[in-house]
């Protein structure tokens, strides 16, 4: 746990005999940004509610720097700063004020408190909006003052449920660029989202959850390695698709077949899993040139995050 | 920054200081108090006030015979009355309805975890939002006064009486606002709280006369023709009053006949059946019942709001 800012063992949440959480176990390094990835009700929200000390898990500990959640809740909130998915407005409540207020709540003292009201609404290029009532600023203006709210004190630990939630494309960049300073500023980042290639830009690893499981958590690049192990080839041919598929299925290292409109795909276009290495591969296009097959392309889809997340959660979601 | 966090906890300012600098206190009073409509209310309610004890003064300033005879002080009474009947009011009634939403407002605004998540304490945050409540409602009786002051000029109100009065009041309004903030604590809903704390003000004011005019009745008519032994009769008497100490207008009007008829502040003695027995005045005993009652209330609001929920 040395190096661990996020310890997670056997975490499980059980609500009214539904397993919101189910044995999650889990550890996050110090200025790590960490992925947390699945479909809405998998659990991503339960685990950072725990995390946060706003719900008691049914069994399982878990600890932020080193303070177990449950057990030690204010040592545990001097070190994170959390963002829910759901913007919380106080009406009549200037950018300043707002700020102010939860300085005040974090014990900062008013002369600090001023200072870093300018430091965090440069951060966040809110400065020019300093007076100006909350309820006035756009959505994706209000995402970034909560987010400078979670910076107030200045956590070690940032825990932000869905950043980019309901946000247009232009505040969703300005929102990344933001994640990205504070990953410069060496902030550990724990944060959810279901659009992947968000999170596939700014972090080093992922987590995906599925149905309240782990099913699949470590480092980005890792991860598409492990993807490596099952290549998804696309042939294009002319012609009829029967004899390819023939000799696609006397091949051992050919995984799942799919062809054809049924499988999205075009009608002249076979994409296949294949287990081999490159000469196999070779091989194989060898076989087809020699059977006579009018290949006219013949290609490797490189694995994204989207794959990493598909081949994760295929079974689970059947 | 992180600094500045941990250095903080070693200072100790003054209680009244950080009860003033509380974050939510500010917030709420800053909020409140922007705009016209704390204004607006004040100033409705003052001239509401006025109107209602000219047109009181009005009627016995034409029945009076001499300026300052009987009649004047009987005026004194009366709007001395007046103004504190529309107060009890106030804070049976509109003081909750303040607190009632105080909690119940953050979790419908959901920004009820985001205070969570802070470093605010459970105690702060309640204190915070019974201070700012009771201080809007206390600014509404001290607007009063010049109106109230009205009474000493007629004649007919001791200093004593107003003391007790301003004691009831004060006491009350407390009560009554963590009897909203209570519930607010416990409901998910500000429509919910509301209905919850207003049933409650109702039954704490009517409850009781409600029960003493079934009991009553249906004692006469056991008791009647018997001989009752006197601890039977010490046991009903206390019984009486501790059923009117439990309600404030029923407290208000016994403590006044008590202080005018046996001249009695804190207590007064009376004989049954040979047996001389101590009797406390009513105030005296609803300011302990009410202070016990706010404490527990404060108590339970507090656990409900450090609780870490289970759902």
């Amino acid at each position: 746990m040395a190096n661990n800012i996020i310890e997670i063992q056997g975490l499980t949440k059980l609500y009214d005999g539904l397993t919101a959480l189910d044995d999650l176990t889990l550890s996050v390094e110090e200025g790590a940004v960490v992925g947390f990835i699945g479909p809405n009700g998998a659990g991503k929200t339960t685990t950072m509610r725990i995390l946060t000390t706003l719900l008691q898990p049914t069994r399982g500990q878990a600890w932020v720097a080193g303070h177990e959640v449950t057990r030690e809740p204010k040592a545990v909130r001097r070190v994170i700063g959390y963002m829910p998915d759901f913007f919380g407005v106080y009406e009549d409540m200037k950018v300043w004020e707002y700020l102010d207020f939860f300085g005040a709540c974090y014990d900062l003292p008013p002369a600090a408190r001023t200072a870093m009201i300018d430091d965090l609404l440069a951060l966040v290029d809110l400065g020019h909006k300093k007076g100006a009532f909350v309820d006035s600023l756009s959505r994706g203006m209000k995402q970034r003052l909560c987010l400078a709210r979670t910076l107030t004190h200045d956590p070690q630990v940032l825990i932000l449920d869905e950043p980019a939630s309901g946000l247009d494309p232009r505040a969703r960049i300005e929102m990344r660029e933001l994640l990205r300073e504070l990953k410069q500023m060496g902030k550990t980042i724990f944060f959810s989202s279901h659009i992947l290639s968000e999170v596939a830009d700014i972090c080093t690893s992922i987590a995906i959850l599925e149905a309240g499981r782990l099913v699949a958590y470590g480092d980005m690049e890792e991860m598409k390695k492990q993807l490596r192990a099952h290549r998804l080839i696309e042939v294009r041919i002319m012609g009829d698709l029967e004899p390819l598929q023939e000799i696609l299925l006397h091949t051992e290292a050919v995984g799942a077949i799919m062809a054809g409109v049924e499988a999205e795909l075009p009608p002249d276009t076979v994409r296949f899993d294949f287990s081999g290495d490159d000469q196999a591969l070779s091989r194989l296009l060898a076989r087809m040139v020699a059977g006579e097959i009018p290949v006219i392309s013949f290609s490797e889809e490189t694995g994204d995050l989207e794959d990493v997340f598909l081949h994760a959660t295929r079974g689970i979601i059947n | 920054m992180a600094d500045l966090v941990e250095k903080s906890p070693a200072r100790r300012p003054h209680l009244l200081r950080t009860l003033l600098q509380n974050p939510v206190t500010v917030k709420e009073l800053r909020s409140r108090m922007r705009g016209r409509r704390a204004f607006v209310v004040l100033t409705v309610y003052l001239l509401l006030m006025s109107g209602f004890i000219t047109v009181l003064y009005g009627l016995y300033a034409t029945a009076a015979a001499q300026p300052y005879g009987p009649e004047a002080r009987q005026a004194g009474k009366t709007v001395f009355g007046a103004v504190l009947g529309i107060q009890v009011l106030l804070v049976i009634f509109i003081g909750p309805s303040f607190t009632a939403g105080a909690i119940s407002g953050e979790k419908e605004r959901q920004t009820y975890n985001l205070l969570r998540t802070t470093l605010l304490s459970a105690h702060a945050l309640v204190a915070g939002k019974l201070i700012s409540a009771l201080s809007y409602v206390l600014l509404l009786i001290l607007a009063a006064i010049p109106l109230q002051s009205i009474a000493f000029l007629l004649g007919g109100i001791s200093l004593i009486e107003l003391v007790i009065a301003a004691l009831l009041i004060f006491v009350s309004a407390i009560a009554f606002a963590l009897l909203g903030l209570f519930f607010s604590s416990l409901m998910r809903s500000t429509l919910a709280a509301s209905v919850t704390t207003f049933a409650a003000s109702l039954l704490l004011t009517l409850g009781g006369p409600a029960l003493a005019l079934v009991m009553l009745p249906i004692g006469s008519t056991i008791l009647s023709g018997r001989t009752l032994a006197p601890i039977v009769e010490v046991l009903l008497a206390y019984g009486g009053l501790s059923l009117a100490a439990t309600n404030l207008p029923a407290t208000i009007v016994l403590s006044e006949v008590f202080l005018l008829q046996e001249d009695a502040i804190f207590f007064f003695t009376n004989t049954i059946n040979g047996y001389t027995v101590l009797f406390f005045s009513p105030w005296f005993v609803y300011l302990i019942l009410y202070t016990f009652l706010s404490l527990i209330l404060y108590w339970l609001t507090v656990r409900r709001v450090r609780r870490i929920p289970k759902k």
